[in-house]
C-alpha cells in the first residue's frame, strides 16, 4: 500500500519540524507531502530541511481548502492508495494514524475521521467552539443521515477513490464539513474513530468571533448547497 | 430639457462609451452583450416616451419616468449577479492554476535534485 501524508502548513514554523519527524517515527513507510500555503516565516524551508518530506510551496495563499487540494492532486497523480491529511500545527497526533487507517485497510469504509468527541477523551475547548461543532454534527446527520461527531475535525484518512474525487472536487475555505456532505452525497462509506488531540502547541488559531459568524454561515450555506447539487454537481 | 432628453443624450453616450471600450479591448464582447442591451433599452424608451407611458399605464405607474429607474436599477442588478459569477469563476480557476504551478515547481525541483 502507497500511503501519503498531506500536512497542510501556513506560518507554522515552530510546529512543522515536530510534525514532520513525529509521522516519520510512527509511519516510516509513509510518504510524507507539506504544502506550503504562502507561509511568509520559515514554515517552507523548515520542511524541506529534514529531508523527510516532499514540499510544495504554493506562490500564493489560497486557503485550507485550496491547499489540500492540491496535496490530494499530489496524491492522485502519485499512485497513492491512502492518503491521510494531518494539520501541521502539531494538534493531531501521528500516534493515532494507525487506528486512524485501520478501517480503510479492512475494507470497510472510503474516509475515517479522527473524532475528539466520539469516546471522552482529554480534549478541551471552549463551550462556543463545541456549540458549534454540535451544530454542524446535528446539520451533517439531518442532511446526510451520517453520524459524525467530530465534522470539523481535519484529522482524516481517505481512499484512492476519495482522492480522486477531491483532486477534482473540493470545497474552498472551511472545507471539512462540507467535505463530508460531498462524500455522503456520492455514496462512500464513512468512519470515525476516536482520537486525542492537543490545542495548537504554537501559532496563532484563524478564529475570531466575526470570522466565526462568517464561519457558521459560509459552512451551512455551503452544505446545504451541497445536498441540493446531489449526485452531480461537479465542476 | 426634459428627462426624456437628458436620458436619451446620456444612453447614446453611454453606448457610444461601451462600444468605444469593446474596440479598444477594454472590454470583452461577452461581458459588454448586458451593457448594451441595457444602453439599447434605456435609449429607445428615451426616445419613444409614448411607449414608456403605455406601459407605464398598463401596470398602474402614475410618474412615467419613475418606470425608467425601475428598468434601469433592475438591470444593474443583473449586471452586478453577472459580475459576481464571473469572479467566481475566475477565482476558481486562478485558485487550479496556483495548485497546478506549485505542483509543478515540486516536480521541477525534485528532478532537478535526482
Amino acid at each position: 500500500m502507497k500511503l501519503l501524508i498531506i500536512i497542510p502548513a501556513y506560518n507554522e514554523e515552530d510546529s512543522i519540524v515536530r510534525v514532520i519527524s513525529s509521522v516519520n517515527v510512527w509511519r516510516e513507510d509513509a510518504d510524507i507531502v507539506v504544502v506550503n500555503d504562502g507561509s511568509t516565516d520559515r514554515t517552507g524551508e523548515r520542511a524541506e530541511a529534514t529531508g523527510k518530506a516532499a514540499v510544495i510551496h504554493m506562490p500564493l495563499n489560497v486557503g485550507i481548502g485550496g491547499a489540500m487540494q492540491t496535496g490530494y492532486r499530489y496524491a492522485a497523480r502519485g499512485g497513492y492508495d491512502v492518503a491521510v491529511q494531518l494539520d501541521g500545527d502539531g494538534q493531531h497526533e501521528a500516534q493515532e494514524l494507525d487506528k486512524l487507517l485501520a478501517p480503510l485497510l479492512a475494507g470497510e469504509a472510503d474516509c475515517c475521521i479522527g473524532s475528539r468527541f466520539l469516546h471522552k477523551t482529554d480534549y478541551r475547548s471552549s463551550w462556543s467552539r463545541r456549540l458549534g461543532i454540535r451544530f454542524f454534527s446535528w446539520m451533517v446527520h439531518w442532511m446526510t443521515g451520517a453520524k459524525a461527531t467530530d465534522p470539523t475535525s481535519g484529522f482524516r484518512a481517505v481512499n484512492r477513490k476519495v482522492i480522486e474525487l477531491f483532486a477534482a472536487d473540493y470545497p474552498e475555505d472551511y472545507p471539512e464539513v462540507e467535505a463530508i456532505v460531498l462524500l455522503r452525497q456520492r455514496g462512500f462509506r464513512l468512519a470515525e474513530t476516536s482520537v486525542r488531540m492537543h490545542e495548537r502547541q504554537s501559532g496563532e488559531s484563524s478564529i475570531t468571533p466575526l470570522k466565526s459568524m462568517y464561519y457558521m454561515a459560509k459552512v451551512s450555506l455551503a452544505v446545504l448547497m451541497t445536498r441540493l447539487r446531489g449526485e452531480g454537481g461537479a465542476l | 430639457m426634459n428627462i426624456y432628453l437628458l436620458s436619451a443624450l446620456f444612453c447614446l453616450v453611454f453606448l457610444f462609451a461601451t462600444v468605444e471600450l469593446i474596440r479598444r479591448r477594454k472590454l470583452q464582447e461577452q461581458y459588454a452583450l448586458l451593457w448594451l442591451l441595457l444602453g439599447f433599452v434605456m435609449a429607445g424608451f428615451s426616445l419613444f416616451p409614448q411607449l414608456l407611458e403605455r406601459i407605464s399605464r398598463a401596470v398602474h405607474i402614475v410618474y412615467a419616468p419613475s418606470l425608467l429607474f425601475l428598468i434601469g436599477l433592475l438591470c444593474s442588478l443583473v449586471l452586478i449577479l453577472h459580475l459576481t459569477i464571473v469572479i467566481s469563476r475566475l477565482h476558481r480557476r486562478v485558485t487550479r492554476l496556483i495548485q497546478e504551478l506549485a505542483l509543478m515547481q515540486e516536480r521541477e525541483r525534485r528532478g532537478g535534485r535526482a
